[in-house]
């Protein structure tokens, strides 16, 4: 059994040989289109990190992807698969967008207003799949990812009709400047973040892991959400009551995703285009499973996932590559790391070379 | 006259454990050789060895006097050796014969010679005189039969040497007397049997010759006439241990808990408890004895809240609790040891420290104004972990990372911590080996003395017995006899375990039946 030091080890290095091997296959991609890995990869690196620039679209990219992060992580960590980041995310994002440009208040009060907006109504949406699965115990998988369809088709439906601003395009009006959150191009006049959207909201973002660290750290609810994620009927025994945990915890992930749309629009895009993003729902939950359901680790793997966005959009300019590239590359990550076991078991072929290795699942008397 | 078995110097190393260390252990053709140790002490290893599930990092092994190698499992089959295990390895849905001849049908051309198949069996069962229908479903039968089905197995492959581990770990008192009259049967048609126990009642009562194994080394063999439990038991732990609890005469006081024609559904909504009226009173253990599956399981539940009673009431100290949370009856004074320790006593995932606030966590001085009080909660696990001797590196290591009774010890530290009214408790010892036995008991007396009322149920009569101030027996969800502990005796509980109360059965469902009957 591994010690919790020896675990963290062998998780890094699980961690770094996921990448290599993933790094690997991709190349073996990249060959059979007769293109040369490592100018790729070279390319791919600049485009994420090379540059000032570079760094602030990465931070860009991984602002809305540190909420469905977090997000995501909650609902894990309390036991509740919410594949429903997507379409919590968009209805955030649309509400936001409507108090963005319908309410007229000084910027101290519509700020917060249309961001409180998007994290309830993130909540609300998050809300019927949860009731649905207590009160008839369909399971939230199947609801959450059905709620994403409506939640796509239902915005779709606002902004092309009763939101709708120009005829020609499907987009809401913009929103207020009251309600914007501050590019940081905005703020130092170009030397900072020049050729970037990066906004104030990433410390929004990490406002929220904070808080969401210290939450799982330090206080009651964060050891009812734990246990009630690690063993059901050890929480119901210890006397915690599941129900209120269990729909708290999909509350408030729902919460944050919606709060993340609504960030989102408010700092890059200022207005609600149809399909203006998709993807940053389930992306949250790829990153959720990269940083291993952990705060700190989930934030790290958001990062990380939007400095490859970043890096793959340099690499479209640049060589041509389509982005898509880049899913494969993360989703072959997330292979080799699912795979723990794979290395484990390559582990124990080479203790067991020299001697045996066991046959049968161990019983000890 | 040669061994029938010899192993020597057979080493079998696990990641951090030496599980057998340069074992000698050899077999006399014909006896019953009883094998006995502590749980961990490498009993089933070194069988396991054996019968070709492990492949030992040194040491040979010698069937009759002639050296074999022994790489799989089939090999040891081939050599005659048949094991039964713990947990039976039987398809439910398949009959007697087709589980015993799986895997080595007589066939016709291609089809199953479904009668020679049935044949055999019978002839086999009339051999050894261990009945069995060839015909009934496996799902239909008692646990005992179920082992029969198991030992059939066995001698069909032709075993002559046959591995029973812990095999009345599961049986009722008459179960197991069946169990030693088809061992005896079994030697006596010339086969060798080796017995895996931690009971030494049994060992008395059966071997020939006992092997005793302490930290995966044997410590030695003994002919089981020149020796005597208490000497065992001293091989076994490396020092004098109490085979009864030493305990002082109840003083019971108040009622504390009290049900009252308490009913309970089981999982298939069965009525599993009908109506059961008792009355724990503070200062007394209450023990509960039966056959497991007779609806101690939802009666626990039920008392904790884990389960809804369908009718009747639950009372703790005078309070109605029968439709309350498990927070409401744990804040009434409730504590409870469960019987599934790794399921609901721990979440293996969790530290140490996490498994012992469970209770605890939300209220001073664990919890302030929705804070955790880290450093209360720090210093209540480091005393728990010293108080209770908990065998760990540190209160922030993972459950997964403690043995079995440490865990245990970990629950009983959380569960007595709150200084209950009401102590229930549910197969505290299952799995345990001597020394954690006697911590759990001693402290559970302790817990009675300081004025809490108990209740105990234990699928091991020993240990109700041991135990108890009074006996309650339950079967098939009532109480069909309640005696003083000091008035009862092994048999006449075995009777009423088995249904019968004043020379007249019970009326019992058809599985139970067959279990008197065969």
């Amino acid at each position: 059994m591994p010690k919790s030091f020896g675990g963290i080890l062998r998780r890094f290095v699980n961690l770094g040989l996921s990448i290599l091997l993933a790094i690997l296959v991709g190349s073996l991609i990249m060959l059979w289109y007769k293109r040369n890995p490592v100018e790729i990869y070279r390319l791919l690196f600049m485009s994420a990190f090379g540059s000032q620039r570079a760094l602030f679209i990465s931070l860009q990219r991984a602002t809305p992807l540190i909420f469905t992060g977090m997000a995501s992580m909650l609902a894990f960590r309390t036991g509740v698969f919410n594949v429903g980041v997507e379409g919590q995310f968009f209805i955030g994002a649309i509400m936001g967008t409507f108090v963005g440009y319908a309410v007229k208040l000084p910027m101290i009060l519509h700020l917060p207003l249309a961001l409180l907006t998007g994290f309830v109504a993130g909540a609300i949406w998050a809300y019927f799949p949860t009731i649905m699965r207590q009160k008839l115990g369909i399971s939230e998988i199947v609801t959450t990812i059905m709620t994403n369809y409506i939640a796509t088709y239902l915005v779709s439906y606002l902004v092309n009709y009763p939101m709708r601003e120009s005829p020609t395009t499907a987009q809401t009006p913009p929103v207020k400047a009251t309600a914007t959150l501050t590019q940081f191009v905005e703020i130092g006049k170009g030397a900072l973040g020049k050729g970037s959207q990066a906004h104030v909201g990433i410390f929004i973002a990490l406002a929220v892991v904070a808080i969401l660290y210290f939450i799982f750290k330090r206080t009651k609810l964060g050891y009812e959400w734990r246990m009630v994620g690690l063993s059901f009927p050890f929480s119901q025994f210890g006397g915690i009551n599941l129900d209120r945990t269990f729909i708290g915890g999909m509350l408030v992930s729902g919460g944050i995703a919606g709060l993340g749309g609504a960030v989102e629009i408010l700092g890059v895009w200022r207005k609600y285009k149809d399909l203006f993003a998709i993807g940053f729902g389930f992306r949250g939950n790829l990153a959720a499973l990269l940083g291993r359901q952990d705060v700190i680790g989930t934030t790290v793997a958001a990062l990380f996932y939007g400095s490859m966005e970043a890096g793959a959009m340099g690499l479209d300019w640049a060589a041509g590559i389509p982005r898509q590239l880049i899913d494969i590359l993360v989703g072959l990550m997330i292979f080799f790391m699912a795979a723990e076991g794979m290395w484990d078991f390559l582990g124990r072929i080479k203790i067991g070379a020299a001697s045996t290795e066991r046959r049968t699942t161990g019983q000890e008397s | 006259m040669t061994a029938a078995i010899e192993m020597r110097g057979i080493r079998k190393v696990f990641p951090g454990v030496v599980a057998n260390d340069n074992v000698d252990f050899s077999v006399e053709e014909g006896e019953i050789h009883a094998l006995v140790g502590e749980n961990g002490a490498g009993k089933t290893t070194l069988m396991n060895v054996l019968y070709g599930l492990y492949h030992p990092e040194a040491g040979s092994i010698h069937i009759r006097g002639k050296p074999i190698h022994i790489r799989t499992n089939s090999d040891a089959i081939h050599a005659g050796i048949g094991m039964v295990h713990q947990s039976f390895k039987l398809v439910p849905s398949f009959t007697v014969t087709e589980n015993i001849t799986l895997g080595a049908e007589p066939t016709t051309s291609v089809f199953v010679d479904r009668k020679t198949a049935r044949d055999n069996v019978v002839r086999i069962s009339e051999q050894f005189g261990l009945k069995v229908d060839p015909d009934a479903r496996i799902r239909d039968l008692p646990v005992g039969v179920q082992q029969r089905v198991e030992i059939l197995k066995t001698l069909y492959r032709n075993a002559d040497i046959l591995i029973l581990d812990e095999p009345t770990a599961v049986l009722t008192p008459q179960e197991t007397r069946d169990l030693f009259g088809v061992i005896r049967s079994l030697v006596a048609g010339g086969k060798t049997v080796v017995f895996i126990t931690h009971k030494l009642r049994e060992v008395m009562e059966i071997s020939d010759r006992v092997t005793v194994m302490r930290d995966g080394k044997v410590v030695g063999t003994k002919a089981t006439k020149d020796t005597n439990p208490a000497e065992l038991a001293r091989m076994m732990v490396g020092r004098e241990v109490l085979l009864r609890v030493k305990k002082e005469e109840a003083s019971p006081k108040d009622v504390v808990l009290r049900l009252d024609n308490l009913k309970v559904r089981d999982d298939r909504l069965l009525m599993s408890v009908r109506g059961i009226s008792l009355e724990v009173r503070a200062g007394e253990i209450v023990g509960v004895a039966g056959v497991e599956g007779n609806g101690q399981r939802e009666l626990v539940e039920a008392i904790v809240g884990l389960r809804p009673a369908a009718a009747g009431s639950i009372t703790i100290g005078g309070k109605d609790i029968t439709h309350q949370s498990v927070r409401v009856r744990r804040e009434s004074g409730l504590a409870c040891v469960p019987e599934d320790r790794y399921v609901r006593g721990v979440a293996l995932q969790a530290s140490l420290q996490e498994n012992l606030i469970v209770d605890s966590y939300y209220k001073q001085p664990h919890c302030g104004g929705g804070l955790l009080n880290l450093k209360e909660i720090g210093d209540f696990s480091n005393d728990a972990i010293e108080v209770f001797d908990i065998r760990t590196t540190g209160k922030d290591v993972p459950a997964f990372t403690l043995s079995g009774g440490n865990l245990q010890k970990v629950v009983l530290a959380r569960e007595l911590s709150s200084q209950p009214a009401l102590l229930v408790v549910a197969q505290p010892t299952r799995g345990l080996d001597i020394g954690s036995i006697e911590f759990m008991h001693q402290r559970i007396v302790d817990a009675r003395d300081k004025g809490a009322a108990v209740l105990l149920v234990s699928a091991e009569l020993e240990e109700v017995m041991s135990l108890s101030d009074r006996i309650v027996v339950l079967y098939e969800g009532k109480i069909v006899g309640t005696v003083e502990a000091a008035k009862a005796s092994e048999e006449g509980l075995g009777l009423w375990m088995a249904g019968i109360t004043e020379g007249h059965a019970v009326p019992h469902s058809r599985g139970e039946k067959e279990a008197l009957d065969a």
